[in-house]
């Protein structure tokens, strides 16, 4: 791919926008509020983009538009029941939970509901894996734009991070959260034309159908059974594991998300937050994973493309994006598209690098380390912390370019630890007798759980590292699915039994933490468009329609 | 806190700009398209930019 002097002039038009936003919101952070939780002043039409727009990395173009040619609309999967239920949850029925209980982050909230050291834990772990994101997305970068267009990783990498570092110093969370918003608008506007094209040469939806095996281009036909579908699950691992566990793992109690919808200007606002970034969000995969299918109806066609082929044999997905870019775009958009993916990948490092600073300095610098310095020593760790977290997701890049099994191992553990906290959260927030200790042996217990439903069952070759297999699983997708379903059933009842064996907090100290024990706004005076309920229902109706147009 | 619509207003207005005026005068083509995508997509993306502007403009 060769760019034109239009192209670069693109990217540094974007480069000193991004900038600009993080000079222009500087004057307003004063307090180590302002910096870490933007002060709790959103309107909640940026929050609700950048809800969305903190997930949707470069990855996750990349990935889902090769998912798209590998699996097929399938993939939508990952939207509508895999993201949408999760964010209607977290909306209607948690989020009086975490903005009214005033907790700065959602380890606060942990703290608050049960004790120092679930807290503790939820901490440590979570801003180990944000630095760790923040590494393999800029590692992403780096190989992407070395392989796409001959750049140096190094200057890649070093350059996008020197840019995230100064907006992300300058302005906080409400820096990132801003740009965050200007890449959700970038990648809209850059790949929804390439869609559009690639579509309307594969001879539309009846064209792509007609070139395609059927199950490219139905969802829920043909999950009945593991062995009819390329992604080889079945519908039970599918519902609960990605549809339940997974998602609402994900959505309802990662800090990185539930962070955007923390910072707006009102409990309704930040209610209404997901919502609205449920309608967006719906309609993603039209953007991002149906030019994946129409790339794979375009190979069968006698035109001169096809999907680049990996060394190893087999087809390489993940270029299957910018070798249509290149196809379809001149000079020009092409720029506009890179810029799109250049913004992903910066807003998606800035993003975990506020997620990670409130957690450090409000979690664990003011939890542990130093407790009752005045406001401004906080703000000034928080951008120190800016400058150490941009620092170490550096490293963290590099050590992927070499150690490339390092990460994958870390990755597993990951969402080993990941499995089983939506339990938590669960049982914290509905049921008032569970307990510090019992949330506590919960996730380890469900951590566990995970661990050894891995290393029990095999799946390509991956797991059964405890000697004996119990079950072989069609696919690691399947196998995921089932180590989450097992690794939550198991910290959902050990949480229970500890809870019930040891001693509750008193209902004094959980007003505005627990059902119950909590107002939860009506909102009976406001226009039913600003209220959760008739929102929710819109979103449901909506998404059971895109169900049955694609089933 | 600044209004968000103005910077994304301004940014998208400049991009439409740079993207369809290389339509107009740059005979750029990719491979598998023979229409002036570049002006056709500037032309949408200055529109965007236009009504961020518009937005702006009328609540303040």
């Amino acid at each position: 791919m060769t760019l034109a002097p239009v192209d670069y002039l693109i990217l540094s038009l974007y480069f000193a926008f991004v900038l600009g936003i993080g000079w222009l919101v500087k004057r307003r952070v004063t307090t180590s509020e302002d910096f870490l939780t933007s002060g709790r002043s959103v309107p909640v039409w940026i929050t609700s983009l950048a809800f969305i727009a903190a997930n949707l990395g470069a990855q996750e173009v990349i990935g889902m538009c090769a998912s798209g040619a590998k699996y097929g609309i399938m993939t939508a999967h990952f939207y509508w029941i895999g993201a949408v239920p999760a964010m209607l949850f977290v909306g209607v029925f948690m989020m009086p939970f975490y903005y009214g209980s005033r907790a700065r982050s959602v380890p606060e909230y942990l703290k608050l509901r049960f004790d120092e050291k679930t807290r503790a834990l939820n901490a440590i772990t979570f801003a180990v894996m944000t630095i760790f994101s923040s590494g393999i997305s800029m590692y992403a970068l780096g190989l992407l734009f070395e392989l796409v267009l001959g750049w140096s990783f190094t200057a890649s990498v070093l350059l996008s991070a020197a840019i995230v570092l100064v907006y992300t110093f300058l302005g906080g969370l409400t820096s990132a959260i801003y740009n965050e918003v200007l890449q959700f608008f970038l990648i809209v506007l850059g790949f929804a034309p390439l869609a559009m094209l690639a579509v309307s040469k594969a001879g539309g939806w009846t064209g792509m159908a007609s070139r395609l095996p059927p199950v490219m281009t139905h969802t829920w036909k043909y999950v009945g059974d593991a062995s009819q579908n390329p992604m080889g699950v079945e519908a039970f691992g599918l519902i609960a594991g990605l549809g339940f566990v997974l998602s609402f793992g994900y959505w309802c109690t990662d800090f990185l998300v539930v962070q955007r919808a923390m910072a707006a200007d009102s409990m309704s606002a930040a209610r209404r937050t997901p919502l609205i970034a449920a309608f967006p969000k719906m309609v993603m995969p039209f953007i991002v994973i149906v030019p994946g299918v129409a790339a794979l109806a375009l190979s069968h066609m006698a035109l001169g493309y096809s999907i680049p082929a990996k060394a190893g044999g087999g087809l390489d997905y993940d270029q299957t994006l910018t070798t249509l870019m290149a196809q379809f775009y001149p000079s020009g958009m092409l720029g506009v598209g890179l810029t799109a993916l250049m913004a992903s990948f910066m807003s998606g490092m800035a993003g975990n690098v506020t997620a990670f600073n409130t957690v450090w300095t409000y979690d664990l610098y003011q939890g542990h380390i130093n407790r009752h310095a005045p406001d401004a020593h906080y703000l000034w760790v928080g951008r120190v912390t800016t400058v150490v977290g941009v620092g170490l997701s550096i490293g963290t890049a590099f050590l992927a370019s070499h150690f490339n099994n390092i990460m994958d191992f870390l990755q597993l553990v990951f969402g080993f630890v990941n499995a089983p906290l939506f339990a938590t959260f669960l049982l914290g927030m509905f049921w008032v007798r569970a307990t510090g200790h019992g949330a506590f042996s919960g996730l380890l217990a469900g951590t566990a759980a995970a661990a050894a439903t891995h290393g029990l069952t095999l799946a390509e070759n991956k797991g059964g590292w405890l000697g004996t297999v119990v079950h072989t699983f069609p696919s690691t997708m399947a196998q995921n699915f089932w180590i989450a379903i097992f690794a939550w059933s198991t910290c959902f009842a050990v949480t229970i039994l500890v809870s019930l064996a040891s001693q509750p907090k008193p209902a004094s100290e959980l007003h505005n933490l627990v059902y119950g024990l909590t107002d939860i706004p009506h909102d009976a005076d406001l226009p039913w468009y600003k209220r959760p309920a008739p929102l929710a229902i819109i979103v449901v109706v909506a998404l059971i329609a895109l169900n049955l147009i694609f089933w | 806190m600044p209004d968000l619509r103005i910077p994304i207003g301004i940014f998208f207005t400049l991009v439409g700009l740079l993207v369809g005026i290389t339509g107009l005068a740059a005979g750029y083509h990719a491979p598998l398209e023979s229409e002036n995508v570049n002006l056709y997509c500037g032309i949408s993306i200055l529109v965007f930019g236009g009504v961020m502007l518009w937005l702006a403009r009328r609540s303040s």
